[in-house]
């Protein structure tokens, strides 16, 4: 047994895809009918995570980084086998995740995101009792433990309401607590703060520097930037199915170096600008994202010196009939990194 | 940066006592959730009326004014209640309807609820969510039945002469058929995502070829040959036999035997599709999807 947490090497998830079959197509001028009554339709594969690898050591808390669609709730799912891999190997707490999968599902807590995986219809308190049969707990060790954490989340009070009446805050404290059921060594969280409010948030990133504490090695997916830098041991930025960073957070902002990140918010902005201004001296990477409101679109851009680019980005965008309502200079975030590495925001 | 601090070990303790437990448990959770609907006691009280009123006024009304027609329907179906054997057939087509409707649609409702990856999540037995559906559902069953039987007695005057014990038992022997079919239909849902057609189209086949208002007899060769596949046929007359004709445990064997063999092959058929469903699942990731 090797002596990492969760292992996995050169992981691949295919899922297969049918050609659109709607109504009758041409092939070599010549019409198809549509299967059934014409050949069936080709079959083709979406690649969802694309050789991912990685070692992640006992009681690290390890962010797993990325745009929505890039690849990190597919990895999770085949860590916790509920996905079998197309190909490449993965070990949780040493166990095989195919071949040995109900030992990993033993030794491992999981929320997956945006899941209503908890009875509405049940109680805090039924609910956790509920899962921790499931999880094989005795019942003695079961009662202590579903009282244990209904305390530890702060939910002793509403234990016995109908899970219908709670709010999403303690609704996500309820699908933590089932995690935490069996006590496993391992966590994996997806997206675990999607949808909280700050407050709730701040208590779920509150709750995984605790477990680290307690010696819990924690996996953690998410596309906020800020919970993966204050969370994470180590980071691994994925996007397309690949990991095409892995460092400390602070390893990975070394990348860009000593870099200027300008943000800018731009009245009128237009995509065609976004080549206008990589023509400029001295600008490298630049991404762009609409902010949703007034029309605004934040223009993030990367520099060696932001004093020498700045007043040429400016009086291009106002020559364009773009206008610069704000600007900030920044050191250099994750997401920073991000569009570093990919040309494009970690939002979109 | 990995921190030290001693971790005490998992408190799964996985063995055969645990798995009982969690199939007591899933049990329960589907007992809570359908005692927290409370519509169901309403349903409860008038399906089993409603339903076969109209076959019984139509049965009525073919009888004649004198019941003249009868003396017919008597030496087909070798009972002159005709109420009574109404009630039986249409309570079997309502167990295999609510079947379908409950342990058939069990998983998928468990994937529509957003709850099936997280009881997937869990180290317990797969096939156990089912089987703690088939099992609240077949507490179901016995209250349905017992309130079918106390409105049919009170409100249409229906007199059973059977041996409980042999009513039981076809019952029991109906059992496996009809609930493999369950299986391997909430098997087949979790990958089709669609349920109501095949439901019609099995309700429709019980309705039409096993005789639920008549005696198989009236119909086409072509058409008994057809209901002689089909489960439903054997439990409607072996219950109807043991309940209305007091038929003794050897009248009963020509039904009991071919629903004991039905009922084995439908149970492999169930389980033979939850595995293979199961496998398709964690290939495709049909789980996780609405």
């Amino acid at each position: 047994m090797s002596g990492w947490a969760v292992e996995a090497e050169n992981l691949v998830k295919k899922f297969p895809q049918n050609k659109p079959t709607h109504g009758a197509g041409e092939a070599g001028g010549k019409k198809q009918r549509p299967w059934p009554f014409g050949p069936r339709p080709a079959r083709t594969w979406f690649t969802a995570v694309d050789g991912v690898s990685l070692q992640i050591p006992k009681g690290e808390v390890f962010g797993l980084l990325g745009p929505n669609g890039a690849g990190k709730s597919t990895t999770i799912r085949m860590l916790c086998t509920l996905l079998e891999p197309t190909s490449g190997m993965a070990r949780v707490a040493g166990y095989d995740v195919i071949r040995e999968a109900g030992k990993v599902r033993q030794n491992l807590g999981t929320v997956l995101a945006g899941e209503r995986s908890i009875y509405w219809k049940l109680t805090g308190r039924e609910n956790l009792e509920y899962f921790a049969a499931l999880y094989h707990i005795p019942p003695e060790a079961a009662r202590r433990r579903v009282d244990d954490l209904l305390e530890r989340m702060e939910l002793t009070a509403r234990a016995d309401d109908l899970v219908e009446k709670y709010s999403t805050g303690m609704k996500q404290r309820i699908v933590l607590a089932r995690a935490l059921l069996a006590r496993p060594p391992i966590l994996l969280l997806d997206e675990p703060t999607l949808g909280l409010d700050p407050q709730a948030a701040r208590r779920v990133r509150e709750l995984v520097k605790e477990l680290q504490a307690e010696g819990h090695t924690v996996l953690l997916t998410t596309h906020y930037m800020e919970e993966a830098d204050q969370l994470s041991d180590r980071i691994g930025i994925i996007d397309q199915g690949r990991i095409i960073a892995l460092d400390t957070p602070a390893g990975l902002k070394q990348q860009i170096g000593q870099k200027d990140a300008i943000k800018l918010e731009v009245a009128g902005w237009r995509s065609e600008m976004g080549g206008a201004l990589q023509q400029l001296s001295g600008v490298e990477r630049l991404a762009t994202h609409y902010l949703g409101t007034d029309s605004l679109w934040e223009v993030s851009l990367h520099t060696d010196d932001s004093r020498a680019v700045l007043p040429g980005v400016i009086e291009r965008l106002g020559r364009e009939g773009a206008r610069v309502v704000n600007l900030n200079i920044a050191q250099p975030t994750l997401e920073d990194v991000f569009i570093h590495l990919t040309g494009k925001a970690l939002r979109d | 940066m990995t921190t030290t601090a001693p971790l005490s070990p998992s408190l799964s303790r996985p063995g055969l006592a645990a798995e009982l437990r969690a199939l007591w448990v899933i049990f329960k959770r589907e007992w809570l959730i359908f005692r927290r609907y409370p519509s169901w006691i309403v349903a409860l009280f008038i399906w089993p009326v409603i339903f076969p009123t109209a076959y019984i006024f139509s049965a009525r009304a073919l009888a004649g004014p004198d019941g003249g027609g009868l003396a017919l329907f008597t030496q087909a179906a070798g009972t002159p209640d005709f109420i009574g054997y109404i009630a039986v057939g249409t309570t079997v087509w309502m167990w295999q309807n609510v079947t379908l409707w409950t342990i058939g649609l069990a998983l998928r409702n468990e994937q529509t609820r957003g709850t099936l990856e997280s009881n997937w999540l869990s180290p317990t037995w797969r096939f156990s969510f089912l089987m703690g559906a088939a099992l609240v559902q077949g507490l179901q069953l016995a209250i349905f039945i017992l309130v079918a039987g106390i409105e049919f007695w009170l409100l249409y005057g229906v007199r059973f002469h059977g041996h409980p014990l042999l009513i039981l038992l076809v019952f029991l022997a109906a059992v496996p058929a009809i609930y493999g079919l369950g299986i391997a239909f909430a098997s087949l849902v979790i990958t089709s995502k669609e349920a109501n057609n095949f439901v019609f189209l099995v309700r429709g086949l019980v309705m039409i070829f096993c005789g639920i208002t008549f005696p198989v007899s009236v119909m086409p060769g072509w058409m008994q040959a057809i209901a002689a596949w089909l489960p439903p046929t054997y439990a409607i007359h072996g219950i109807r036999n043991a309940s209305l004709n007091g038929a003794d445990l050897a009248a009963l064997l020509p039904d009991l035997i071919p629903l004991t063999v039905f009922g084995l092959g439908w149970l492999a058929i169930g389980y033979l599709a939850f595995v293979w469903m199961e496998r398709r699942a964690r290939q495709t990731g049909a789980i996780g999807q609405y």
